[in-house]
């Protein structure tokens, strides 16, 4: 393969420019030309547009959060199952997890999350006495909070808040003593058993960086976990918090700000 | 004259001293051989984490990048209803089936039994807490009692996986159930 370099096409070009552009438009040189320009460098498709100009430390110009259609969630558990695949969580352990909510007619609330909806929903609740009046399902994951009670409490910042919004964990430092487990309202934190370091859901972070969406968003066959950026009016995020739906966050009244909004949550979840 | 009871020497002050010294230097040498050089660069925390954790292995890839090198389920898969439905659901993150587009081990393919718990994780109409309009729901063993069929089939002897009307709509034209160029379902196809 003759492979031109760039210093060589200035040479060229020094050289005589006359017969250097007739060169190029003669296709003589068009081939290396290409060659030396990166082709292909993209490996993964851009999900979330505009990400992958992205590349500092931080992401500058994205307001990301996240939306979970309750009136969509169908509790089939895609979103446990491609959560644990990603991050190989242990048993027993969820980054991520549904929860049943069954409601009767006297307004007694019943949930259960068998195996955190990892095998799905498979056998019906039989312990409910009364007509049901009201039934959904609700997924759980990390709130991703604006002021997170977990970075406040930890005493060797191995939990950290990105500057853009992300909430982290840095398992080289973390001691797993256990405070921000403690200390986060929405129980997500747990200590990973394979790894004995502080673990949670990151928005698949990583993810995220390369313009791909989280595992969870990109599995859900019915679009019930949304995700995007709120600097972006094109967005659905952006058009879906502008819109008079019912958007409400859990425990609003710890005041920990979550970037997590709900779509249809009912007053017996929040 | 100085009172008795006064010492001449400060070698005590001196001790006092040097353990002050040594204990700062002891300090100070413990602070930088153990906080990383990164760390407090914006914030309390190490810089590295946040590359740490962009460099994190991507496992589950994209349908379209799974579609790229099947073809033929590709066809198949975005022609029916399921084309909302992850290939790495069923069958198991990306990364553990291919690296850089070469493949490294097979994928496991759901069969018999299996496919029945598989389809019912979704399609469970006893399982009560699904907004009943997203999605088609069924009740078993009466969902075969309505069809005429054994009560020992399981789903994918009629509906095929990938695109659960393909079979049907094709068994329907052929009898003249339905024209050949309405679906069963318009709004499915």
């Amino acid at each position: 393969m003759d492979e031109l370099k760039l210093s060589e096409i200035r040479e060229e070009i020094q050289k005589d420019r006359r017969a250097f552009i007739k060169n190029v438009l003669g296709g003589t040189i068009a081939g290396s030309l290409l060659m030396v320009i990166p082709a292909g460098a993209m490996e993964f498709p851009e999900q979330i547009p505009g990400m992958q100009d992205e590349t500092g430390i931080f992401i500058t110009r994205k307001k990301f959060a996240f939306i979970v259609d309750i009136t969509r969630c169908i509790g089939c558990g895609s979103c446990c199952v491609a959560d644990k695949n990603e991050y190989k969580v242990p048993e027993g352990n969820y980054r991520t997890w549904v929860e049943r909510y069954i409601i009767d007619d006297h307004d007694n609330v019943f949930v259960d999350a068998p195996n955190g909806g990892l095998d799905g929903y498979t056998e019906p609740r039989e312990d409910v006495p009364n007509p049901v009046r009201d039934t959904f399902f609700v997924p759980k994951l990390c709130n991703m909070c604006e002021k997170p009670s977990c970075v406040q409490v930890c005493p060797v910042g191995a939990t950290f808040q990105t500057e853009d919004g992300f909430v982290l964990v840095d398992d080289k430092r973390c001691v797993a003593c256990s405070y921000c487990v403690q200390a986060c309202p929405y129980s997500v934190r747990f200590i990973n058993p394979v790894t004995k370091t502080a673990d949670k859901c990151t928005w698949c972070y990583h993810r995220v960086r390369k313009g791909l969406l989280p595992a969870c968003v990109n599995v859900c066959p019915t679009h019930a976990r949304k995700f995007g950026d709120l600097n972006d009016k094109k967005s659905e995020i952006y058009k879906i918090m502008r819109l008079p739906h019912i958007i409400s966050v859990l425990k609003h009244g710890m005041g920990n700000k979550p970037s997590l909004h709900y779509l249809g949550l009912r007053r017996e979840v929040v | 004259m100085e009172p008795e009871y006064k010492s001449k020497y400060n070698a005590h002050l001196i001790k006092v001293i040097l353990v002050l010294i040594v204990l700062g230097v002891g300090g100070i040498a413990a602070q930088a051989l153990f906080i990383p050089s990164d760390f407090g660069e914006y914030g309390h925390y190490r810089t590295g984490a946040v590359e740490d954790e962009i460099n994190r292995l991507v496992r589950n890839q994209t349908n379209e990048s799974c579609l790229k090198c099947h073809p033929f389920i590709k066809k198949i898969h975005l022609g029916g209803v399921h084309k909302t439905v992850s290939c790495e659901f069923c069958h198991g993150p990306n990364a553990d089936h291919a690296v850089d587009e070469k493949k490294i081990a097979d994928m496991p393919v759901k069969r018999g039994k299996d496919i029945k718990t598989l389809c019912l994780r979704c399609h469970n109409k006893i399982i009560r807490a699904r907004p009943e309009e997203s999605i088609k729901m069924i009740a078993m063993p009466q969902h075969l009692e309505e069809k005429r069929v054994q009560t020992t089939h399981i789903c994918n002897q009629c509906h095929h996986v990938h695109a659960p009307m393909k079979w049907v709509i094709e068994a329907k034209k052929a009898h003249g159930l339905i024209k050949e160029k309405e679906g069963l379902f318009p709004w499915m196809n």
